[in-house]
């Protein structure tokens, strides 16, 4: 027991020691053996190769992904110009419709307050503007579009446009090319000439920019187009 | 003879719970330090074993082993010798011899014990 005693502690510490040593070399030795510079050449060359094959598939890769962001790019672009051109079709639309306030050269033609007038003179009028390329016409800030209807009045006695009134002087505007519309008016035999004959002068005023304002919306609730997609 | 093993247990879970970096120009000499205290380990088990065991022997093998092994590798390094291998050849030699010998003991110490319990065993049918 006493020879036991004696050695157990001598040979307690050095197993101490000696584990101690023996793991930090062994952690040293997984450091060491994970290092580049210490790998065999060919396991570098191989390790090389692989990278190699590697880098050009994500290469490959990279371009691919390039290709489709650029046809993804086309596409917005299209999808950009389409929208454009699907707008400024609509807007065009809605300036010959008579829906948006418009604006541009053109001609007034004032007809005093005593004028023996008739709707049909104002139709007339309104008729030679738009043979003489009117774009837009307003009479007393009413624009005329397709479902406009002026009318005698046989109830209050009156010139009616739209359901509404038309008060004298009135002023009939139009956009177009003011020479234009001013020479259709005064055509000879025209309608200038025609109400001339009834003491009416109305008076011609060239402008170089005219705003009319917009109509209201038609009620469409029966239409449809027939060859709708 | 679990407090040897139980030492070593502690030793290793010292080593691997403690991060102690060891460059890696070091790492060669640890590695002949870890040798040398490993031979001077049988040595001191094959003492015991032949009952000629001292702990100041052991102990004292055990340090200046493992430096002078490290020391010498380093040097040989400085010199362009490599004694290193000189260290790891003598120190490998004398390690097996040293476990060749341990096996040899412990064997015949086996051998003696079981020759014992059959002579008693004998003894004891003869009565």
């Amino acid at each position: 027991m006493d020879n036991a005693k004696k050695w157990q502690i001598p040979v307690f510490i050095t197993f101490l020691l000696l584990g101690f040593l023996l793991s930090v070399q062994f952690r040293t030795q997984q450091i060491f053996l994970s290092d580049l510079s210490l790998q065999k050449t060919d396991d570098l060359v191989l390790m090389l190769k692989k990278l190699h094959d590697k880098r050009g598939e994500l290469a490959k890769e990279l371009s691919e992904l390039e290709k489709q962001q650029r046809t993804f790019n086309a596409d917005v672009n299209a999808g950009e110009t389409l929208t454009k051109g699907l707008r400024q079709d609509y807007q065009r639309q809605q300036i010959a419709l008579g829906l948006l306030p418009v604006q541009g050269p053109g001609i007034t033609i004032t007809i005093s307050t005593d004028s023996p007038i008739v709707y049909l003179d104002l139709v007339d009028i309104i008729n030679e503007l738009w043979a003489s390329q009117a774009e837009a016409i307003a009479v007393n800030e009413q624009r005329v579009t397709p479902w406009t209807n002026i009318f005698w009045n046989k109830q209050n006695l009156s010139l009616t446009m739209n359901g509404r009134e038309i008060a004298f002087p009135c002023t009939i505007k139009a956009i177009g090319n003011p020479e234009k519309l001013e020479s259709g008016l005064r055509l000879l035999g025209g309608v200038l000439d025609h109400l001339a004959i009834y003491k009416v002068y109305p008076v011609i005023k060239r402008h170089q920019n005219l705003e009319l304002p917009a109509a209201s919306p038609p009620d469409i609730r029966y239409l449809t187009a027939t060859n709708s997609e | 003879m679990w407090l040897p093993l139980l030492g070593l247990l502690i030793g290793i879970v010292i080593g691997s719970t403690l991060y102690i970096p060891i460059p890696g120009a070091f790492a060669k000499y640890l590695s002949v330090a870890v040798l040398a205290s490993l031979d001077s380990v049988f040595g001191g088990l094959k003492s015991i074993l032949e009952d000629r065991f001292d702990g100041a022997i052991l102990l004292t093998g055990f340090f200046t082993n493992a430096l002078l092994a490290a020391l010498l590798a380093y040097l040989g390094d400085r010199l362009g010798v490599d004694l290193y291998l000189a260290a790891v050849f003598a120190f490998g030699v004398r390690l097996f011899q040293n476990l060749a010998i341990i096996r040899r003991e412990v064997l015949a110490g086996w051998l003696k014990k079981r020759h014992l319990a059959a002579a008693r065993e004998n003894k004891n049918g003869q009565c």
